[in-house]
Order: structure tokens, then C-alpha cells, then sequence
């Protein structure tokens, strides 16, 4: 679905208008809704995942060949195959973004703990060598957000509605499979050479020191973007998984989303979860379709809550 | 020994308190089915059926035990899985908290936005948002190893369990 949904954005803007205003989110949501109607009334293709492929692959061809493609140039960000250097770089770009929206809590101890915590999940991850950093920032909303190469914040008050630490490394179990898949990262590749391709950019613009500012606009726009539904509940499945792997109890993100559930739809500290990932019910609903009896026989893992570190209100 | 295995005992009792017991803030709340389910007399997946739920059903949360909830419906009373059930009344979305976050305090968390000094941020703030070179240096300074990690781990008695991730549901 995921993969489907990028192929659908770059040909989508592909053979529109090439207008400089052009407006890619807009784009890929309408391609998305348009898809998810088809698929819905069964008319879309019978294996969506195979008949993208092509689609996509020939599209990504055109823009690297419709004149502007990067010429090999150590300077250049390599958008197509990305080192993890410049992965981390672009992550970097994104995350100090939001924190200039709204900067880290003041209180060392609480920084240090997430970090122990996040730092002890993202090892069980098939990416535990990135140098993972985690943070929480000073929002009421209740959210948390994923930068490529390592990057994990969370917001004060989501931090507040949690009572354990099996929570915590749930929800950032869900955060680091974010990016141990690249979703994001992926999002901005294929952003990147459509922009390229149809001459949005140049390949003079996206070199250099600032590339990650060039290629992504204010960098913290992305976290404001919704990824598709699938990558959602596979970030949540692979976050529970994370938790498990590292010891703790299966049941702190499902805990969390049961918590955030009962959030009023119309309250604004949900506003951007809200708009960004599937409701918690239906979140929950697909986290126990997939999960099965895989759940059931667990050995016992732990919530901690005795050192869990209580941030007061 | 007489004393030896009166300490055993308890123990056993405690474990069996501890094992089915609102180690969630859930137990005690009301519940609605997510979807439709089997009710079963025992927390196991091969446990004998009692019952069943339908979607949007309402159920009392008993209890708790690893992977299962103990619900009451208005016909029976029965163990289904965890994650088949949402805290809350249908539609309530808020309106009926549950009495265990009443009790704690916790009632109207996240509700209240307007209050002052209190900061929200939206995608628009986000889409607007200037790079902060201080605060990343900052949260650089945080970083941690993997060795670091695994101290944390030891201290709490964390130990890792082998699981594959699982596919989605078709
Ligand atoms: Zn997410």
C-alpha cells in the first residue's frame, strides 16, 4: 500500500500540470483516497503491490532522465540511494525543526531516562547501530514524531498520560520502526526525484550545505504529513514487537492507544495525531487482526512503573 | 518450616493476585467490543466457549490477565482478547471516563487546551517551524551507546525475549 501510494503520487504529478506550485501532499492524498475507494469496491487491481511496481520504476526512470538529473558530484545528495550520513543529516535537518516549534523540557533527567529507555528499544531493532536520540518536547498535545537516521521526540503531554515504562518503550517502539523502515525517508526520496525530474529543482539547488533545507522546505513540514494507513499499523505491530524483544510487557502501546482513544475527536491535543494516524480504535482493531495468538504465550515482561519517571503536572 | 510453608503459601496467593488482577487502570471500567469475538471460560485460546461479542457491545472489565480481559456482558461472563476491547462507552469518546482514572486523578487529562500556558502544536507551527541549533546541540548531548543501553536493561531486570514481527491481517 505504501509502496502503491508513492507510485500513484509520482505519476500523478508526473502528468499534471507542472506548475511550481504544484502541491504534492494534496496530490498524494487525493491518489490515496482515490485508491483506497478503489480497492475498497474491489476494483482495483488484483495485486496492487506487483502492478505498481512497474509503474512506479518507469516513472522514477522519466524523472531522472527528463533532463535535470544529478550529475555525480560528491557535493550532491545522493536522493536515489542515500548514504546513512545523509540520512542522518536530513534527520537532523527535520528534528531541530520542531524543536525550534517547541524546544526540549528542561529537566536532564527526564532527557537522560527516555534516552536510556529509547536507546535499550531501538538495540533490539535490525538497526541498533544508528546513534539514536530521544527527546521530549514542551507541547500539551499528545503526539510523538520520527526523523530519518535516529531521531525520536515526544511530547510532554503524551509523556504525562503514561504510567509505566513498558508504555513508554511501546510508544517508542513504534516511533523507531518509523524509521528503521525509512518511512519517511521514503517519502521525501520519491518527493525528491519528481521534484528533480520535473524541473522543480535543480540539481545545483539540492547540493551543498544546505541540501536537506532546500530539498525539504521547512524541515519539520514532513511530521505534519501523514504517512499511509499501512506504514501506521506497521510501525504499531513492529513497536509492540520492539517492547517484547527488549523485555517488557506487550501491552504498553496498546495501553497508550486505549488511553489516547477516549480523547474527544473535537480536542485540539489530538488534532495532528489525529490527522496524521488512523483513530486508536482502529489502530487497536488492526494491532489484534495481526497479532493473532502470537500475544498468548509470552513469558511475563515487566511494566516497571517504580522507576518510571513521573514528570509533575 | 511450619513458617517456610505459610511463606509459600502467601506467596502463592500473592501471585495469583497479582497474575489476575487492574494491573491496567482498566478493571472496574466499562468496555466496548472493537469487533466481534469469542468469550471463553478460561484466558487461553483453546479454553471452552461461553460466549460471544458482537461489534460495539458493552462489557464491565473484571480482570486482567497477560494477554486477556475478564468481561462481563449482559448474557455472560467471560475472558476475550486484549486487544478486541476499547476502554469506554461507544460513542462516549470522553464523555464517560472510567472510575480508575476518576479515582486517580487522571480524569480530563488532555482535555483541557485553552488554559493558559499551555502549548499545543499544530502542523501549521510545524510547516513554519525555523531550525534550532542550540536545542539540537542539546539533545545531541543526550546520546547514548548501546552499552549504556544494556546497563539500563540489567538494572531493571529486563532480559530479551526472542519474537519475529508479525505480518498484517489480510
Ligand atoms: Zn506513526
Amino acid at each position: 500500500m505504501h509502496k502503491l501510494l508513492i507510485g500513484l503520487m509520482v505519476s500523478a504529478s508526473l502528468f499534471s500540470t507542472q506548475s511550481v506550485a504544484f502541491d504534492f501532499g494534496k496530490a498524494l492524498e487525493d491518489a490515496a483516497k482515490q485508491k483506497i475507494e478503489e480497492v475498497k469496491s474491489g476494483s482495483g487491481a488484483a495485486n496492487t503491490e506487483q502492478a505498481k511496481t512497474p509503474a512506479e520504476t518507469e516513472a522514477t526512470k522519466s524523472a531522472t532522465e527528463s533532463g535535470a538529473t544529478v550529475v555525480p558530484d560528491e557535493k550532491a545528495f545522493n536522493w536515489k540511494n542515500p548514504s546513512t550520513a545523509e540520512e542522518i543529516a536530513l534527520g537532523r535537518e527535520i528534528t531541530g525543526s520542531i524543536l525550534g516549534a517547541a524546544p526540549l523540557v528542561k529537566d536532564d533527567k527526564l532527557q537522560q531516562y527516555v534516552n536510556k529507555v529509547g536507546r535499550w528499544v531501538a538495540s533490539q531493532s535490525e538497526r541498533a547501530d544508528l546513534p539514536w536520540k530521544f527527546g521530549v518536547i514542551e507541547s500539551s498535545d499528545l503526539n510523538a514524531f520520527a526523523a530519518p537516521g535516529g531521531y525520536v521526540l515526544i511530547t510532554k503531554g503524551l509523556y504525562q498520560q503514561l504510567n509505566n515504562e513498558a508504555q513508554l518503550a511501546g510508544i517508542l517502539g513504534h516511533e523507531i520502526a518509523h524509521i528503521v523502515q525509512k518511512h519517511q525517508l521514503k517519502v521525501l526520496q520519491k518527493q525528491q526525484l519528481v521534484n528533480i525530474g520535473a524541473g522543480l529543482i535543480t540539481d545545483k539547488l539540492s547540493k551543498g550545505n544546505k541540501l536537506a533545507q532546500k530539498a525539504i522546505g521547512s524541515g519539520a513540514e514532513i511530521s505534519a504529513r501523514s504517512l499511509d494507513k499501512e506504514a501506521e499499523y506497521e510501525a504499531d505491530r513492529m513497536g509492540v514487537v520492539l517492547a517484547v524483544r527488549a523485555g517488557y510487557d506487550a501491552f504498553g502501546l496498546p495501553e497508550v492507544l486505549q488511553e489516547i482513544g477516549q480523547t474527544n475527536k473535537t480536542d485540539n491535543s489530538v488534532a495532528l495525531l489525529f490527522k496524521t494516524h488512523p483513530h486508536p480504535d482502529e489502530r487497536l482493531t488492526k494491532l489484534g487482526d495481526s497479532a493473532g495468538n502470537k500475544l498468548d504465550n509470552l513469558k511475563a515482561g515487566k511494566t516497571l512503573e517504580n522507576r518510571f519517571y513521573k514528570l509533575t503536572k | 518450616m511450619k513458617i517456610d510453608l505459610h511463606k509459600k503459601n502467601y506467596l502463592k496467593a500473592l501471585l495469583l493476585i497479582s497474575l489476575a488482577s487492574p494491573a491496567l487502570g482498566l478493571c472496574g471500567e466499562v468496555g466496548t467490543a472493537l469487533k466481534a469475538d469469542t468469550l471463553r471460560l478460561t484466558p487461553f485460546a483453546d479454553a471452552k466457549t461461553v460466549g460471544s461479542l458482537n461489534k460495539n457491545d458493552a462489557v464491565d472489565i473484571l480482570a486482567k490477565k497477560g494477554a486477556w480481559l475478564q468481561v462481563k456482558t449482559k448474557k455472560s461472563t467471560g475472558w476475550v482478547r486484549l486487544l478486541s476491547v476499547k476502554r469506554g462507552g461507544v460513542s462516549s469518546s470522553n464523555q464517560v471516563k472510567g472510575l480508575a482514572d476518576v479515582a486517580s486523578g487522571r480524569a480530563g487529562t488532555g482535555k483541557v487546551v485553552s488554559t493558559t500556558g499551555i502549548r499545543g502544536l499544530s502542523a501549521e507551527e510545524l510547516k513554519t517551524a525555523q531550525f534550532n541549533e542550540t536545542e539540537m546541540k542539546k539533545l545531541e548531548s543526550y546520546t547514548l551507546t548501546p552499552k549504556d543501553g544494556q546497563k539500563f536493561a540489567t538494572a531493571g531486570g529486563l532480559t530479551t525475549t526472542p519474537l519475529a514481527y508479525f505480518k498484517g491481517a489480510q
